[in-house]
């Protein structure tokens, strides 16, 4: 299934604060966990992850730090900070408010606002 | 993606598309990781052409580039850089105008100018490689102010220049030694105890005493901070016991080794709290009290002293500037200078605690330590509490003004450079377990 760009591209930074929110995570690890949770339909690129993950850090939202990964080479993980977990919360919750008012749409459910 | 097909091919297009040195050697190592797992990943899936399947995964170079080169940009400080050198300017006009002497005009011109060459200097010089090479940096300041020791000691040497002031600079090379030393455990925090020696002896080796006071500052708060931080893993609360208790012990060597010091010290404390109870030490304060009630607070004030003012004020034009200012000019212009001053200090202080790199925190809290020791041991010189004398930072026109300067520049080269990219984040060590053997006769 071929996912529209724009329905991915607002959700990356949620998606990404919820893999730090379990463990900390290198790059590489953060595209394959995406990939595998999704079954194949979250493919991100590199190319716009590094990008999103440095501007979570100028923010503070997540720290950086290097350690060698399992193989030996050292590897720069991240770690969500506190106030990048509260930021995750936040967005979370906005989140699963609009899915839920999609999903009702959708539905053909009741509408209140106007209805 | 032609043209990009090799790692080293992609990485060179991305780099060209960063233009800030600092972020290309944070972001080119990490993607240069990335392209690897991911060539790996795709040889060990027994996939053809692994290489260049692992650059199209990653997507344009160029727009990789693009946007990585908007998130890590510096942030210019012109606003901090002008009011230093806006004070700088104030106080070679003052010292110009309260003493109109060919001799005074030029070394206060050759001093502004020196001075700005060294802010910008500074503020243009990438400190990063004080966090890359911390070690060697101390190592070379204290080398340097090693050598600069028997010209120190040389009457007339470099004459107008002050060699003795080059000790401000001697903090610093602590705060690179202490940042070194982090990470390390309980031998760590000695270690950065034991730097504090050779600073500390070489400031008191240099003639300039004032300088002892920031230095003994520098020694007492970096550690304490690098403790709140838990830098050396050895717990917060006892490495800043070990500080205190090791800092109380420094102190009382020194004042062993300069007891002269400290007693003349304590004499001109005494003198300074009651100048009229104090004979000798007590006239230059008792002077400087009598030119301040002769102040008004605007316009010159009344002098009703039997000798000049020049005369009764020996140090007029050098540590009493800020006295002359106030006799010459009044009250209010010294607090419209103080508080620029306090403006500049405070603000530098509050951008560099908010600093993400350790570094440059340091450089910043150094900086204010040592132009605020200076600072405020001048004005209560020149409100009369002769205790020790300084000078003014940026206004008295010296080698020290050349010295703060250019501290000030290094301080806003380092706020200017405040990025992720600022430093380089060591290895994380893992835990070492312990496994402890029992054996047990049966």
């Amino acid at each position: 299934m071929d996912l529209d760009r724009h329905f991915v591209s607002g959700s990356i930074p949620l998606l990404v604060m919820k893999l730090l929110d379990e463990k900390d995570l290198y790059g590489y690890q953060m595209i394959e966990e995406l990939r595998r949770r999704s079954d194949d339909t979250f493919h991100l690129r590199a190319g716009t992850l590094y990008p999103l993950l440095h501007s979570l850090e100028e923010k503070g939202w997540v720290t950086a730090y290097e350690r060698e990964a399992s193989a030996g080479k050292p590897r720069r993980y991240y770690h969500l900070t506190e106030q990048g977990r509260a930021a995750f919360r936040e967005k979370e919750t906005a989140w699963n408010a609009y899915a839920r008012a999609v999903g009702q749409v959708l539905k053909g459910g009741a509408c209140h606002a106007g209805a | 993606m032609p043209g990009h097909e090799s790692i080293s091919a992609y990485l060179d297009a991305v780099s060209d598309q960063i233009r800030w040195g600092r972020a290309r050697r944070l972001v080119i190592p990490e993607l240069r990781q990335h392209l690897e797992d991911q060539r790996d990943a795709f040889l060990a899936e027994g996939i053809g052409d692994a290489e260049r399947r692992a650059v199209e995964e990653m997507g344009d170079p160029v727009a990789v580039g693009a946007e990585l080169d908007r998130i890590h940009r510096p942030k210019p400080q012109w606003a901090l850089l002008a009011l230093t050198a806006a004070l700088a300017l104030a106080g070679m006009l003052l010292r110009i105008w309260v003493a109109a002497d060919s001799d005074s005009t030029g070394r206060a011109a050759l001093s502004f100018a020196l001075g700005c060459a060294a802010l910008l200097a500074g503020y243009f010089l990438d400190v990063s490689f004080l966090s890359r090479r911390p070690r060697a940096v101390c190592a070379a300041l204290l080398a340097a102010a090693l050598a600069a020791l028997p010209l120190i000691h040389r009457p007339g040497a470099f004459s107008p220049f002050q060699l003795s002031h080059l000790c401000l600079f001697l903090p610093a090379a602590y705060a690179c030694w202490l940042y070194s030393c982090r990470g390390r455990g309980w031998p760590g925090l000695l270690a950065a105890l034991a730097g504090a020696v050779p600073v500390l002896a070489l400031t008191c080796a240099g003639w300039y005493r004032m300088a002892l006071i920031p230095t003994l500052l520098t020694c007492l708060i970096l550690p304490l901070d690098a403790c709140r931080r838990d830098w050396f893993g050895a717990g917060r609360l006892r490495s800043a016991l070990a500080v205190c208790g090791c800092a109380a012990a420094g102190i009382a060597a020194v004042a062993c080794t300069s007891s002269g010091w400290f007693h003349a010290a304590f004499r001109r404390l005494a003198a300074a709290i009651s100048p009229e109870h104090a004979a000798g030490v007590g006239y230059q304060s008792a002077r400087i009290r009598e030119s301040l009630d002769a102040s008004r607070w605007w316009g010159q004030g009344v002098w009703t002293g039997a000798e000049p003012y020049e005369t009764a004020v020996p140090t007029w034009d050098s540590d009493n500037l800020l006295t002359t200012l106030i006799y010459r000019l009044g009250w209010l212009p010294f607090l419209i200078l103080i508080l620029a001053f306090a403006a500049l200090m405070i603000w530098l202080l509050y951008r560099g605690l908010r600093q993400r790199g350790q570094m440059g925190r340091f450089l910043v809290v150094t900086t204010v330590i040592v132009l605020g020791a200076q600072a405020l041991f001048n004005v209560l010189w020149s409100l009369g509490v002769t205790w020790h004398s300084s000078f003014f930072p940026l206004l008295t026109g010296n080698t020290s003004t050349v010295v703060d300067m250019a501290l000030i520049g290094l301080s806003l080269s380092a706020l200017r450079g405040d990025s992720i990219a600022c430093e380089k984040i060591p290895p994380q060590r893992l835990p070492r377990y312990k496994i402890r053997v029992v054996i047990e006769r049966s």
